[in-house]
């Protein structure tokens, strides 16, 4: 009976793998060269599977890079920062110098949360979450023109309407700022093609 | 009714090929492969199983190791074409003939088709 092959290296070497592909096919892939060095020259055999591991080890991190869970974590920071430049435009609104940082800051962080959402969501992901983009503009839009048509109508704001007012528009803001973010993000995406869908 | 799809990549061509005619395992499955190509291709592990993961994922390929009693001393892992992959690897068959067809046609010389 001949003595098993010595693949201590080789099971060493599958450690460079990601974890969740070496757990599941490790033992498999050692057996495999195993076999390989039981029934091929040696010499051939670890030079095959040296190469196999220079190509395929970055490939499998590289599905696992975008494959892994959602961080949304820098993208919602640049989300409460552009938040915070459209609440600075409404609140000092009549001041034209306001008005315009908060909407430079409102647009420019809007744009880093949709550039940063793109990096951290799975390709999959994004593509779905995006694809509501629309919804959120032409709701924002619509609330706004509603608001607009109201006060334009009855004339002055009643002060026990003011907050809602203010809430109202706020809330309109937020989905126009969400919409052109994802909108963005949609159309700065890139869109594999599936081969078998 | 869907359109042309597109042509699977090269590893994953062979492997649905080589599993045509029934369940494999990973070493079976190497050497077939190796067989079907006269030996042209020869993957290594990471190439297979990679692959194998990603069939796996677009359930062209599932695995069959605990359906049917095994007489192997150690635990291997078999597998077989779904419904799904059968049809990818018939589909892949039909688009090679006609490749070959197509081509064969417009070399120069005797015709071999």
């Amino acid at each position: 009976m001949s003595a098993p092959p010595p693949i201590g290296a080789y099971r060493a070497l599958l450690r460079l793998y990601p974890r969740n592909f070496r757990d599941e096919y490790g033992p498999d892939m050692a057996l495999l060269f195993a076999d390989q060095l039981r029934d091929e020259p040696a010499a051939r055999v670890w030079v095959r599977g040296m190469v196999d591991l220079a190509i395929t080890v970055p490939t499998r991190h590289l599905e696992a890079h975008m494959n892994r869970p959602a961080t949304p974590v820098v993208p919602l920071l640049f989300v409460v920062v552009s938040l915070t430049g459209v609440c600075v435009a409404l609140i000092g609104g009549s001041s034209l110098g306001m008005l315009a940082v908060g909407l430079s800051v409102a647009t420019v962080t809007g744009a880093l949360a949709a550039a940063a959402w793109r990096h951290t969501r799975p390709v999959a992901v994004a593509r779905s979450a995006t694809a509501h983009w629309w919804k959120f503009l032409t709701g924002g839009a619509g609330v706004l023109v509603a608001v607009i048509i109201l006060t334009t109508a009855t004339g002055e704001v009643d002060d026990s309407m003011w907050w809602p007012m203010v809430i109202t528009v706020v809330g309109a803001l937020l989905l126009l700022v969400t919409g052109l973010v994802l909108g963005v993000a949609r159309l700065t995406g890139n869109h594999p093609h599936n081969a078998r869908s | 009714m869907a359109g042309p799809t597109k042509p699977l990549p090269s590893a994953s061509l062979h492997i649905v090929l080589a599993l045509l005619d029934g369940e494999l395992h990973g070493y079976a499955l190497m050497g077939r492969v190796a067989e079907l190509s006269d030996g042209a291709v020869r993957m290594g592990p990471g190439t297979l199983y990679g692959t194998l993961n990603r069939l796996v994922d677009d359930k062209l390929i599932e695995e069959t190791t605990d359906r049917v009693p095994r007489e192997d001393n150690e635990r291997r892992r078999y597998y077989q074409l779904t419904a799904s992959g059968r049809a990818v690897a018939v589909d892949e068959l039909v688009r090679l003939q006609g490749l070959v067809h197509r081509i064969a046609g417009h070399l120069p010389g005797p015709a071999t088709a």
